[in-house]
């Protein structure tokens, strides 16, 4: 069987990719070999937050230009990074999330650690924050919990909100809402996970005609007249954004979602989203199943075999390779040396084992191992033996040389270097029809 | 005694994706999810069968979490041999009926006017409700007076003719309640020069009985099946099913459920859309003339779970003429024996509820599925009939 694009990996790469494959009119299908890291992603999209010596950056495109050589930025420039973002935008509109950004500039998400991370597009439930004075305008923030969810804790919200200087001038107040004022009925609401909570909410709250009110004016009750009130993002896992919007007009108070352990359903709503803009383009998702080999002829992927159907190749004329990074089991470690777990690909890494991390986890300094990953051409094409693959590309985490964490940059080189994959195949159906298939 | 438990399960990250997408944790709120009646129970009931949980029996084994799961956990398998293990199934009259379909099936068919005119009438289900536990507001499947084998036989002579053969493994239901998926099949692998030859004797996949906890039967009807296969892939090239629960019970849930092995003929296994896609893909296609028509895909649970969506929607991409809409990956809830339980038809309803608004939404001539389980709860809750893709693929013939 045949197709135009094959894309491995269903992760912020991957959909990014096979959406603009499909938009193009390409024979596109996707396999994903369970969900991807988005299950767990705060719902924001960082772009590029900090510069190699930790300092801030304010305008991620600007700095750009001054990220070392062999960064996938570097390989793409900022404007293709800017396209690249603005398609992303225009997509997730299309499936109902208005993403907001502070113009060309950065801003602060609050995470529930009381933490600030810099990122570039957020979804408008996460009320973003200045990234210069996160606390402007805010006299008093108040922090509100569903008691009995046990993926959020205010006290310890606070105790990280009050180590930023900025907020030493803020009154943090910390106030629950019982589950019994808002009709939950569980068999233990202590033992609940966000994603319960939202279900029951919207069971046992929503379906009935005066539930919003319901809840608006707990949430007034428990936050009184504060600038700002700090909720768990436990609400509503479809049409979340709409809600958060629809209790402000209630209350009349301004509320900020954040995103729980996971899942974290702002993170569910963005894949969700972005697998229904897919499905709806035409394009085929195969879930559960998973690459473990491929037929190469000299420079070129022709076909891959999965787990589940071993006798029958999957053809295509250009392939993406979008599995992720260690964590999704796109690159693999043993003892002595570093692998794309799926073709075996030329990787970047560093000398030996004992220089990939550094001895201390967490003493602020960067780890060699965050920048492994697949080496690419400028076009991210990767190697396989020094020789390279010309139709296979590669996009997101599992591409060497950038610092996802250290960087903030995990979505925004996710989201341009799909981008960017898509793009070159699309144009060659372009010269191989003689018509333009290319609509961005 | 430790090191012989499998402890597969604590590849589990903890990461609770399975939970998001099981669809009866979304509607019933009394199943804990499969997380934790997967992966963190077994460590529980591994330290003391006492921490068994009787919640478990909600679970469907769609198979969602095992699709969904990005550490490659067999989460619903857990579940079910935890059940079996610790005696979590009820083995009823209502279990044994609902689960011993190739035996009901050859005590109903022969009587089948009757038996249809009785589950029909009111009384009838309503008895059924109060004396067994049977929803009386289901529709009950029809058994059909000739069965498929019968049909079959009359012209068993005409298949023999063909150079090349196949095994059709035709499952209870295309037997005794609708042989029609089964006449297409014959019908379009004729098309394309290939015979049809059916195993000697065949049993129920098993996919009821593991449902129901009877694995012993189960093993004893797998262990039948694969000698039958084994003699019959002497002589035809695979054996193909055309249900999508049955070629998955048979390639891959034989070993890792029931411990029966299938090594030697599993590669010969095969869904029926994926044989004939491959040999479409090869060049054997037959002539199609256009099928003008507007349907809506459902892609069922365990169809997802074998990778074979793929090649059914190929199937479908091939009929000229023939628009296919792809509806969204959701459970229909039915579950084959699932929603026939009394206590279980509240939360069968509202998982399917997001499949029958979306196909009342869309103005489609019909909606087409592989599977005859989702057939039978889209077509009670919906004005749309169902149709098997094979069916359209055999009205395309010329």
């Amino acid at each position: 069987m045949k197709y135009n694009s094959i894309i491995i990996g269903g992760g912020l790469a991957g959909l990014t990719s096979a959406i603009r494959c499909a938009e193009a009119g390409l024979k596109t299908a996707l396999i994903s070999a369970g969900d991807s890291a988005l299950t767990f992603a705060s719902g924001s999209i960082d772009v590029l937050g900090f510069r190699q010596n930790n300092a801030l950056v304010d305008y991620p495109f600007e700095a750009i230009s001054q990220l070392p050589d062999g960064h996938p930025y570097r390989k793409l420039g900022a404007d293709q990074v800017r396209q690249s973002l603005n398609f992303f935008t225009g997509q997730m509109a299309q499936a109902g999330i208005e993403m907001s950004c502070h113009g060309q500039q950065n801003h602060s998400r609050l995470t529930a650690l009381g933490a600030m991370r810099p990122a570039w597009l957020s979804q408008p439930g996460a009320k973003p924050l200045s990234l210069a004075e996160p606390a402007a305008g805010l006299r008093r923030v108040a922090i509100i919990n569903i008691a009995g969810c046990r993926d959020f804790q205010p006290a310890l919200l606070a105790a990280g909100l009050k180590k930023h200087t900025d907020f030493a001038g803020v009154e943090l107040t910390i106030g629950d809402i019982r589950a019994d004022t808002i009709s939950l009925t569980a068999r233990n609401v202590y033992e609940l996970r966000s994603l319960e909570i939202a279900r029951l909410l919207k069971r046992d709250l929503f379906s009935r005609p005066e539930g919003l009110t319901t809840l608006a004016s707990a949430i007034n009750k428990a936050a009184g007249n504060a600038d700002l009130v700090v909720l768990p993002s436990v609400l509503a896992v479809e049409n979340g954004n709409q809600l958060i919007h629809q209790l402000e007009a209630h209350t009349g108070l301004r509320l900020c979602e954040l995103a729980t352990l996971p899942p974290s359903l702002p993170g569910m709503r963005m894949a969700s989203a972005l697998r229904q803009r897919y499905r709806q383009l035409g394009g085929l998702l195969l879930e559960g199943d998973e690459v473990v080999s491929g037929n190469f002829d000299n420079d070129r992927l022709l076909s891959i075999t999965t787990r589940l159907n071993p006798s029958m190749p999957l053809t295509a004329d250009h392939f993406v390779l979008a599995t992720g990074s260690f964590f999704s089991r796109g690159l693999d470690s043993n003892p002595s040396s570093l692998t794309d777990k799926t073709f075996n690909l030329d990787v970047v890494t560093a000398g030996q084992r004992q220089h990939w991390s550094n001895q201390h986890f967490l003493n602020g300094s960067q780890h060699p191992f965050c920048y492994f990953g697949i080496e690419t051409n400028d076009h991210f094409n990767p190697y396989q033996e020094g020789q390279v693959i010309g139709n296979l590309y590669c996009a997101g985490a599992v591409l060497g040389g950038f610092n996802p964490v250290a960087e903030a940059s995990a979505g925004g080189v996710a989201i341009s270097t799909g981008w960017l994959a898509a793009k070159q195949i699309t144009a060659q159906y372009s010269d191989v029809r003689g018509n333009h298939v290319e609509s961005h | 005694m430790l090191n012989l438990i499998n402890t597969s399960f604590d590849n589990c990250l903890k990461c609770t994706v399975c939970t998001t997408r099981c669809p009866v944790a979304e509607a019933n709120p009394d199943y804990p999810g499969p997380k934790q009646a997967g992966p963190d129970g077994e460590r529980l009931r591994i330290k003391n069968p006492q921490l068994y949980d009787e919640a478990l029996k909600h679970c469907t084994n769609c198979k969602r979490c095992e699709v969904a799961c990005p550490s490659g956990v067999h989460v619903g398998t857990v579940i079910q041999l935890a059940k079996a293990r610790h005696g979590g199934f009820k083995k009823g009259p209502r279990e044994f009926m609902l689960s011993h379909t190739d035996l009901m099936g050859s005590l109903s068919s022969p009587a089948a006017p009757i038996v249809n005119a009785m589950t029909k009438l009111k009384p009838v289900k309503k008895l059924l409700d109060k004396t067994l536990g049977i929803d009386q507001r289901r529709t009950f499947p029809k058994y059909t007076g000739e069965t498929f084998r019968s049909w079959f036989n009359k012209q068993s002579g005409t298949q023999a003719s063909f150079q090349r053969q196949i095994s059709f493994f035709h499952g209870c239901f295309t037997n005794f309640n609708d042989p029609t998926v089964g006449k297409d099949l014959v019908a379009v692998l004729n098309a394309m020069n290939i015979g049809v030859s059916l195993l000697k004797k065949e049993k129920c996949c098993g996919v009821p009985l593991i449902a129901n906890g009877f694995f012993n039967k189960a093993r004893k009807n797998a262990e039948l099946n694969m000698s039958q296969f084994a003699h019959s892939l002497t002589k035809t090239e695979c054996v193909i099913a055309t249900e999508p629960s049955c070629a998955m019970t048979l390639r891959d849930e034989y070993p890792e459920v029931l411990e029966v092995d299938n090594s030697a003929v599993k590669d010969r296994i095969f869904f029926a859309a994926a044989f004939i896609a491959r040999e479409f893909a090869r060049g054997n296609l037959p002539d199609m003339k256009p099928v003008p028509l507007r349907v809506a895909y459902h892609s069922p649970c365990h169809l997802i779970k074998a990778g074979g969506v793929i090649y059914t929607m190929e199937l479908l991409n091939s009929i000229p003429g023939l628009e296919v809409i792809m509806l969204d990956q959701k459970c229909c809830g039915l579950s084959g024996t699932y929603g026939f339980k009394k206590e279980n038809y509240r939360t069968s309803q509202s998982i399917g509820q997001g499949i029958f608004d979306q196909i009342e939404a869309l103005d489609v001539d019909y909606v087409v599925t592989d599977c005859q389980s989702c057939k039978m709860q889209v077509e009670m809750n919906t004005d749309r009939t169902v149709l098997h893709p094979l069916t359209l693929l055999a009205q395309s013939l010329t």
